[in-house]
């Protein structure tokens, strides 16, 4: 199939989105069709691109020779576009319940939409300047969404937002500059594409500012402050955008930037390395430990984000196949399972109006269904075993001790300890959820509590659903992923 | 198939029975019974027809069960275990039937997954099971739902979360180093590469990942408060069982891995060695009667732990029979402690179902003229005092036989083994002696309030007749195990050799032992506890409030030490701290250097006025233009006021960022040049 078709999955959501807008829809009915259309439209498209077109790059657009917008597939654009073309659907569902009492509704479905394209944009992106182009795009697409409540919080948070992720690419863009120059236009190549001729140091110094400079995204440890205060922003933003879409489209430049331009083998064993895969350790004890002092219930998430995000960074700056597998696969599965917890977190705040961790005892009993799955959805985040958790966190933790240096092993006793630091964060909403030490009371008298709506609950079980299928039988994705790591795909 | 009935059906009657009790509980209870009793045979069957079977494909590295005889033998008592407890919780949830189908669900769950543990044969397949029943027994302990309960349910979830994650940390080391998780192919395996450093991390990791469950020391801390709140059927399996399911990993390692390494058997029986005399210790000092009885358990366990430190230790020396009865003696007690605690717990349920209380005071002279009762519970007491003739006995000699053999095999630290031999035998006797204080108390004395007595006493039957045979017939088992014959039969079929069958357990100098720690026993008791912990006529806790290790050190380092820390490493590098004063210092250098540029032509303007137009009088031109600094300060000032409210707050972050990459370039390029 003509590999142009790859242009529609992302152009589709944009211009589909935009046209929201203009078209200004009074009944919510027909917003709500229309914006759900556009999106199962577009995750249709992107399943026939996955499947059916050839591997060839396009294309689009040529500034001058070497500095063009091309998209290419291969197994990691598969990976991250087939996970949110699978979640965005679901989403949408959940956001038409979760907004039904706001203002401004056609703005925000339609950048909500628009988002979609964009971040399909960076999956498909076949080089650096494409995949900066669309990297840029995202920050500024998402303030919007971000300040969608127009109150004095969420202001402040687009503001950081905005100053944390166009800095944060400010940075970046130097590793874009430098890869441009001296490689064969930052075209992804696994293992490397490099040419000769190069100053080492400049280009180390390159890439530990890409390093960090796309780690905002994903709020690596100094650059991290944006993620927290940006839980003001709607929950369906805060699931689908702050804890998978952009955050994950960090760890997925990092990782390209990575594997595909600079290569393991001119990275492997320098301080640069060390720098990188300890700052990432230290990251994700830290926001461990933050999240457990956090009491406000998305914050504590958004910690908790923080931290799984910096598993990520620090299994790919293993530089091993290994690593990149286990970093990989905690991409898909922590956005599955953090989609959980927010679905189940935004399900308690739309239906009680309540914000802190405190104010959940005892609203187990009124909403069963909910918390159970955010039981299970912790269990998992944990590394329960017969949960997906489990899988990514033993390849994770197996590719550290299988680094070799003691670096790789303190990291993986990091990973471990942080996973217990995320039992006492997790469970203890659970706990009071069920079983609370007082105020059990709070939600008996009240009629009023009961589970949401069945739009909220649906993508909240499905995932749950996928959760544990993952967990019980994960052969045929590891071996993807696997496959991947090991620059078959 | 029989291998897979064990241990899934239980998972298929749980989900039954909670279908079926939802509807009709009555049903429910009796279907719950049911399934243990299914499950029963199909155990005893094991014992017969062993066999290995496995699933490939979970979890991607499939799971694998195996049978030999202790695997089989823990499998059928842990199946006896569920079906007198079950039976027993038909009398004792009859009247609190509060969250009662949650009940049979999570204990036929934690059936299932502790077959699980049982069968399994290899280190992954302990842990999943291992993890899943950490998880459903904290139902059991929060069951009640009281503030205590939930207390203890926390601490309790809290140690199971940390252990479990140490343990798959160790397992994941093991993995690593040894490139095997199952059992067998560990043993090959250590011996090609022999215990590196990463294997002896990873044995760390494991010991105490199951060590937390086992109640060792310094992990032990959930077991004296967990055990007394959960109903006391739950409290019979928290005690007698799941505690020895941490003990089956830590021996499944010991086994495979480290038989032959003396550090990790002096680390094991250190360990074991404090547990055992601060559970002693902290049974002699409680007041309360399942608190005793938990921590009583913690003790018992720390002499199984003093035995497989004495069996790693003696296999290194080479001594091949000392090990083995080692071995015999710490798989023996196994046995003997999950049937006595069996016992005494379901009595002790037999108490509370009555008279809901637990404090010895209260229940003081409850079972004085009540025949079954006192005699159940003092062939339980007599048992695990180690009195001759009943089953303790058999295997505490056979430890501390062990002990001896060692102090005569490894000559390097006979003297430390002396010393260990010497807190074996006072811990025995301080199990005699608080266990003579609960006897002496529940069943000998009268309770300082007559009128209370009085009501005990009217009341001939404390339970029905099942409850009453279910009891009694468990602790018929300490006369049947306290015969040499039984116990050797069984210590050849658990430990598959022949070692202990020479092995007289009324020979003078293994009596001696037993008699030494019975005379420390009744020592204690009549010099110590009759007073010093009985004043004015009632039952004191001398034990100081503030000395708990939950709350002295693992709770402030947690929740104040860590987040107390990392807070402030936060308000350094958060956005106020760090980034407002960045972007302040770039504008007041910019401010700084453009009022500089622009003041230098004025300077430049007056020296010539002042050199070549020799204008002695000139001076700088007056204007109503404020100072200098105060010109930058206020610009600064206001620039930022501006820039921190709008949008171009981002742009300016844009600019300090490709302001650090200039400056790194020309850092670089100085620097490589």
């Amino acid at each position: 199939m003509n590999p142009l078709i790859l242009l529609v999955p992302i152009l589709l959501p944009v211009i589909g989105g935009f046209l929201i807008i203009p078209a200004s829809f009074k009944d919510a009915k027909k917003r709500a069709y229309y914006a759900e259309a556009v999106v199962v439209l577009t995750s249709v498209f992107v399943w026939l691109a996955l499947l059916r077109v050839s591997r060839d790059p396009v294309t689009v657009y040529s500034f001058t020779s070497g500095f063009s917008i091309t998209f290419r597939i291969d197994g990691m654009s598969m990976l991250f576009a087939g996970m949110i073309s699978v979640m965005w659907p679901l989403v949408m569902l959940y956001a038409f319940e979760y907004m039904k009492e706001s203002k401004r509704q056609n703005g925000f479905f339609a950048f909500y939409v628009m988002t979609y394209g964009i971040t399909l944009g960076i999956a498909f992106s076949a080089d650096m300047i494409t995949l900066y182009l669309f990297y840029e795009m995202l920050s500024l697409v998402t303030i919007p969404l971000v300040t969608h409540y127009g109150n004095h919080e969420s202001q402040y948070a687009g503001r950081k937002y905005a100053a944390y992720t166009i800095g944060g690419a400010s940075l970046a863009f130097f590793a874009v500059v430098m890869t441009t120059l001296y490689g064969d236009a930052g075209t992804f190549i696994f293992g490397g594409s490099l040419h000769e001729g190069f100053n080492t140091r400049l280009m180390m110094f390159a890439f530990i500012l890409g390093f960090f400079g796309f780690g905002t995204k994903s709020a690596v440890f100094p650059l991290f402050d944006w993620l927290p205060t940006a839980s003001a922003a709607p929950t369906p933003v805060t699931a689908l955008l702050h804890a998978v879409a952009v955050v994950n489209s960090g760890i997925f430049a990092v990782t390209r930037m990575t594997y595909y331009v600079f290569g393991t083998e001119m990275l492997r064993g320098t301080s640069i390395q060390y720098i990188c895969m300890m700052t990432a350790a230290f990251s994700l004890l830290f926001a461990a430990v933050m999240a457990v002092r956090e009491k406000h219930f998305k914050r504590r998430l958004a910690f908790s984000t923080m931290s799984n995000l910096s598993y990520m960074l620090f299994s790919v700056m293993l530089l091993t196949p290994e690593g990149m597998t286990g970093g990989l696969l905690h991409m898909l599965i922590h956005g599955v399972i953090k989609m959980m917890l927010f679905l189940c977190a935004g399900a308690f705040m739309h239906v009680t109006g309540n914000n802190y961790v405190y104010e959940i005892d005892g609203v187990g009993k009124r909403m069963p269904v909910t918390f159970s799955i955010y039981t299970l959805a912790s269990l998992s985040l944990i590394g329960i075993p017969m949960f997906s958790g489990f899988i990514s966190k033993w390849h994770m933790v197996m590719a550290a001790i299988g680094e070799g240096s003691a670096w790789g092993t303190a990291g993986a006793a990091a990973l471990i300890i942080s996973a217990f630091i995320c039992a006492v964060y997790c469970l203890t909403v659970s706990a009071r959820a069920f079983f609370p030490m007082a105020g059990k009371d709070r939600y008996a008298g009240n009629g009023g509590i009961r589970e949401a709506g069945v739009l909220m609950l649906v993508p909240i079980v499905f995932f749950c659903v996928v959760d544990i299928c993952i967990g019980v039988h994960p052969g045929p994705i590891v071996d993807f992923v696997s496959r991947i790591a090991g620059g078959i795909l | 198939m029989l291998i897979p009935f064990v241990v899934f059906f239980p998972f298929f009657g749980a989900v039954l029975t909670a279908l079926i009790g939802r509807k009709n509980e009555r049903a429910g209870d009796c279907l719950a019974a049911a399934v243990c009793a299914a499950e029963f045979l199909p155990a005893i069957l094991l014992l017969f027809r062993g066999g290995e079977f496995r699933i490939g494909g979970i979890m991607a590295y499939g799971i694998s069960f195996t049978t030999d005889g202790f695997r089989c033998v823990y499998a059928v008592i842990a199946a006896f275990m569920w079906l007198f407890t079950t039976l027993f919780g038909l009398e004792y949830f009859k009247e609190e039937r509060e969250h009662l189908i949650r009940w049979w669900f999570f204990v036929l769950l934690t059936l299932g997954a502790t077959e699980g543990v049982m069968l399994s044969a290899d280190l992954m397949t302990t842990f999943l099971f291992f993890e899943i029943l950490s998880f459903t027994s904290f139902t059991w302990v929060i069951h009640e739902e009281t503030r205590e309960a939930i207390s203890a349910g926390y601490t309790y979830l809290f140690i199971a979360v940390i252990g479990g994650l140490v343990l798959f940390m160790g397992m994941l080391l093991l993995k690593a180093a040894l490139g095997t998780l199952s059992f067998d192919l560990m043993d090959t395996a250590v011996r090609e590469r022999g215990i590196t450093k990463e294997v002896f991390a990873g044995g760390i990791c494991v010991l105490f990942g199951f060590g937390a469950k086992a109640g060792m020391f310094p992990l032990h801390i959930w077991l004296p408060k967990a055990h007394p709140v959960a109903p006391s059927p739950g409290s019979a399996l928290l005690s007698g069982i799941l505690t020895k399911v941490g003990i089956y990993g830590i021996l499944m390692t010991t086994m495979h891995v480290f038989s032959k390494n003396t550090g990790y058997g002096m680390l094991v029986l250190l360990l074991g060695e404090i547990t055992m005399f601060l559970g002693a210790l902290l049974a002699l000092f409680s007041v309360n009667l399942k608190r005793t009885l938990a921590c009583s358990s913690m003790s018992q366990i720390g002499f199984i732990l003093t035995g497989t430190g004495m069996y790693v230790l003696l296999t290194a020396a080479g001594s091949e029979e000392g090990a083995g009865t080692a071995l015999s003696g710490l798989m023996l007690h196994m046995v003997n402690h999950s049937l006595i605690k069996l016992t005494l717990f379901m009595a002790a349920g037999a108490v509370v179902m009555r008279i809901h209380s637990l404090t010895l005071d209260e229940i003081r002279g409850y079972g004085r003229n009540k025949p079954f009762l006192k005699a159940a519970f003092a062939l339980g007491a007599l048992g695990i005092s180690g009195v001759p003739l009943f089953n303790g006995y058999i295997s505490k000699t056979l430890l501390h036989e062990g002990i001896v053999e060692g102090i005569h095999e490894c000559t390097a630290y006979a003297s430390l083994l002396r010393v260990s031999e010497w807190v074996f035998l006072i811990s025995g006797g301080f199990t005699f002696a608080y266990m003579l204080k609960l006897f002496i108390c529940l069943f000998v004395e009268k309770n300082s309030d007559a009128v209370r007595q009085k009501e005990f006493d009217r009341e001939r039957r404390s339970m029905n007749v099942l409850s009453c045979a279910v009891v009694f017939g468990s602790s018929l088992l300490m006369i049947v195990l306290g015969q040499p014959a039984v116990m050797k039969k069984l210590a050849a079929f658990m430990t598959g050799s022949e070692e202990i069958s020479e092995f007289s357990a009324f020979a003078i100098g293994n009596l001696k032992g037993g008699l030494i720690s019975l005379g420390i026993g009744a020592a204690v008791y009549l010099f110590a506890v009759r007073n010093i912990f009985i004043r004015k006529g009632s039952y004191v806790n001398l034990w100081p409030e503030k000395l708990d290790l939950e709350f002295l050190v693992m709770r402030p380092l947690l929740v104040k030490i860590l987040p107390g820390i990392f807070g402030t490493v936060l308000s350094v590098f958060g956005e106020n701290k760090l980034l407002i004063p960045l972007a302040r210092a770039a504008v007041f250098l910019g401010t700084f250097a453009g009022r500089v540029l622009a003041d230098s032509t004025d300077a430049v303007i007056l020296f010539f006025r002042k050199t070549i137009f020799k204008e002695r009088k000139a001076a700088a031109p007056k204007t109503d233009l404020p100072g200098f600094w105060w010109t930058i300060r206020e610009s600064t000032a206001e620039t930022i006021g501006l820039l921190a409210q709008n949008f171009s707050f981002a742009l300016l972050m844009t600019c300090i960022g490709i302001l650090l990459i200039l400056g790194g370039l020309v850092f670089m390029m100085l620097f490589h040049s």
